[in-house]
């Protein structure tokens, strides 16, 4: 549906612009071969109404040919093609109009007053019909222009709410209960060890606070606080959790959104080693390669684990937390093999002291 | 009056070592509670309770291998069955599987008092009654899930089947043959529950005694009138009745 044929007013409007046209044209061509006013008006009148909605139909022409995709030569070809269509559609059905004005009603002017009114029509016709394909040239980019700041406005609020997620998960309510358990546990037989876990638990719950409040840490700040999170994990699993780092100290400088990678580090102890009897290693890894900061979590998993409930949610998170930060320079790519499960992440190397880029 | 308390052998099983030392730690100040085992994994779980027919199994849900849940799917016969988890969205499942009761981590001392005073009382009553295979197993999924993967014990072994492996399953006699991976699995139970606990988007009873997951299909042959064969990608033909052949057009 053409957008000026939505509400009530925008259709009024547009005909009152016509009507003035046509009042105009009919002055020309009265001046041109004089006549009495009603005759011209009979004439132009209904022609004019006719091209009125002629002229919508540059809306359709003008959307298949977008302005920026549409290469210039193209484009001028498209308006200039167009309007002499339209013209010549309109001055055959003038010519029409005034044989039967003249046959039937007896009006009008003569056969070189016809050839004059039809020659105002052509040129008229190419200028209109190439004015309304300019002015919905026009209306077509404002519309480019506020849907692209909607699809801004919407990213904005998916990384918002990605890193509202994001911040509501650190807080797993099953880590702590089973936390607390081990503690408990340790209380009895081995307190210097429980004690060393309240410890350990109250630097991951308060150091995934601090960062979780900032816009950006640096990777080293986001990787230490994985590694508190295992040393917790650990005094659960024992010797079935292993954890592994390759780490290059200039990865470790580069900024990063805060608890980017905490919810891969779950995941990988989730299904890497509370789902295996035998347990498994966690490895991260991460490089500067040209510009770009590479991080990949590692898992072995077992090939007979159904897929389980909730999996791929965090993966999820960190998808759009990435995509909002920068939909072209970051990537989210998962492997997944019959043995082991890797995510690695890909995303710009900013050092720490520079400017980072996902300040609001 | 009975002189002595009757004992109550009991197994643990979570896979978490502190846990276990924790419920050990418990469990020693209750006189009449005699801990026989100690199971780190559900394979581990089933092996132990088929051994030793213990009275109690304090049993964690999330386990490598095989769940809680599956555990009691495969036990042959049931002792009284306390869960012990750090999830409370599990607690309506296992009153469905008739578990004695229901205790959080982190664990109180009084909580697990309380859940062996119950044991006790249970254990002295007439028997519970002891709830089917596919109740377990439909307990063991949540509402709207479909079976993940089929467990079939073989002997002292089980076999985990991902529902994804399974090319087609027949009803034989008061079996199922489960056809995966190049193997048939014998298990017993009907088809129609098998059937129904699948995926129906992927899986599809195309005839009273044959199951089959979709994705095998090569083509569809019309065999005789209102009669056609299934022929799978590996050669193998399965009769489709018409009603079958309804609920396969209504998928394809």
């Amino acid at each position: 549906m053409h957008p000026l044929l939505t509400g009530r007013l925008r259709p009024l409007l547009y005909l009152a612009m016509w009507v003035g046209i046509a009042a105009l044209l009919g002055a020309v061509m009265v001046a041109l071969t004089p006549r009495p006013i009603g005759q011209a008006a009979i004439f132009i009148g209904p022609l004019s109404l006719f091209y009125a909605f002629v002229c919508l139909s540059a809306w359709w022409v003008c959307r298949a040919n977008p302005l920026a995709t549409t290469p210039p030569p193209r484009l001028l070809a498209v308006i200039a093609g167009g309007s002499i269509q339209a013209a010549a559609l309109w001055v055959g059905l003038g010519a029409l109009h005034a044989a039967l004005l003249s046959r039937f009603a007896h009006m009008g002017p003569d056969r070189i007053g016809i050839f004059r009114d039809l020659g105002v029509l052509g040129i008229a016709g190419i200028v209109l019909y190439a004015q309304s394909m300019a002015a919905h040239y026009f209306l077509l980019s404002i519309e480019t222009a506020r849907s692209a700041e909607r699809q801004v406005f919407a990213s904005q609020v998916t990384a918002r709410e990605a890193e509202l997620r994001a911040l509501r998960a650190q807080l797993n309510p099953h880590f702590l209960f089973n936390s607390l358990n081990s503690i408990s546990a340790l209380a009895g037989s081995e307190p210097e060890s429980a004690r060393r876990m309240c410890q350990l638990l109250g630097e991951f719950l308060r150091a995934s606070l601090s960062l979780g409040a900032r816009e950006s840490v640096a990777f080293g700040e986001e990787l230490s606080l994985a590694e508190r999170y295992l040393a917790v994990e650990q005094v659960r699993f024992g010797a079935r959790l292993g954890f592994e780092k390759h780490i290059a100290p200039e990865a470790e400088r580069c900024m990063v959104p805060p608890l980017l990678i905490q919810p891969l580090i779950e995941n990988a102890v989730k299904h890497g080693v509370a789902d295996r009897v035998e347990g498994g290693t966690v490895r991260v890894n991460a490089e500067v390669r040209g510009g770009t900061l590479e991080i990949a979590v590692e898992n072995p998993r077992d090939p007979d684990a159904p897929p389980r409930r909730g999996h791929g949610l965090g993966l999820e998170n960190v998808r759009q937390r990435l995509n909002a930060l920068d939909p072209s320079g970051t990537r989210v790519d998962v492997f997944r093999e019959e043995q082991s499960f890797r995510v690695r992440l890909v995303l710009p190397a900013i050092e720490n002291g520079a400017e980072a880029p996902h300040g609001r | 009056m009975a002189a002595e308390p009757r004992r109550i052998r009991t197994v643990i099983v979570d896979d978490e070592a502190p846990a276990r030392a924790l419920l050990r730690e418990y469990l020693g100040t209750e006189p009449d509670v005699e801990l026989v085992a100690e199971c780190a994994n559900g394979f581990e779980a089933l092996k132990k309770i088929g051994e030793l027919s213990p009275d109690l199994v304090l049993l964690d849900v999330q386990m490598p291998k095989l769940d809680g849940f599956e555990v009691l799917e495969l036990l042959e016969q049931r002792p009284a069955v306390v869960f012990v988890t750090a999830y409370d969205e599990y607690a309506l499942k296992a009153f469905e599987v008739h578990a004695v009761d229901y205790v959080l981590k982190p664990i109180g001392r009084e909580r697990l008092a309380e859940a062996i005073r119950q044991v006790r009382t249970r254990l002295a009553g007439p028997a519970a009654p002891v709830p089917s295979a596919s109740a377990l197993a439909s307990a063991a999924r949540a509402p709207g899930q479909h079976l993940e993967r089929i467990l079939v014990k073989d002997g002292a072994n089980v076999h985990v089947i991902p529902v994804e492996r399974v090319d087609w399953i027949e009803a034989q006699d008061d079996y199922v043959a489960i056809r995966a991976d190049g193997k048939t699995h014998l298990k017993s139970q009907p088809i129609a529950e098998i059937a129904e606990a699948l995926d129906p988007a992927r899986f599809v009873r195309i005839h009273r005694s044959y199951v089959l997951n979709v994705e095998r299909i090569a083509r569809l042959e019309l065999y005789a009138k209102d009669s056609r064969v299934a022929i799978l990608k590996e050669g193998k033909q399965l009769p489709v009745s018409r009603a079958g052949y309804a609920r396969l057009k209504e998928l394809l």
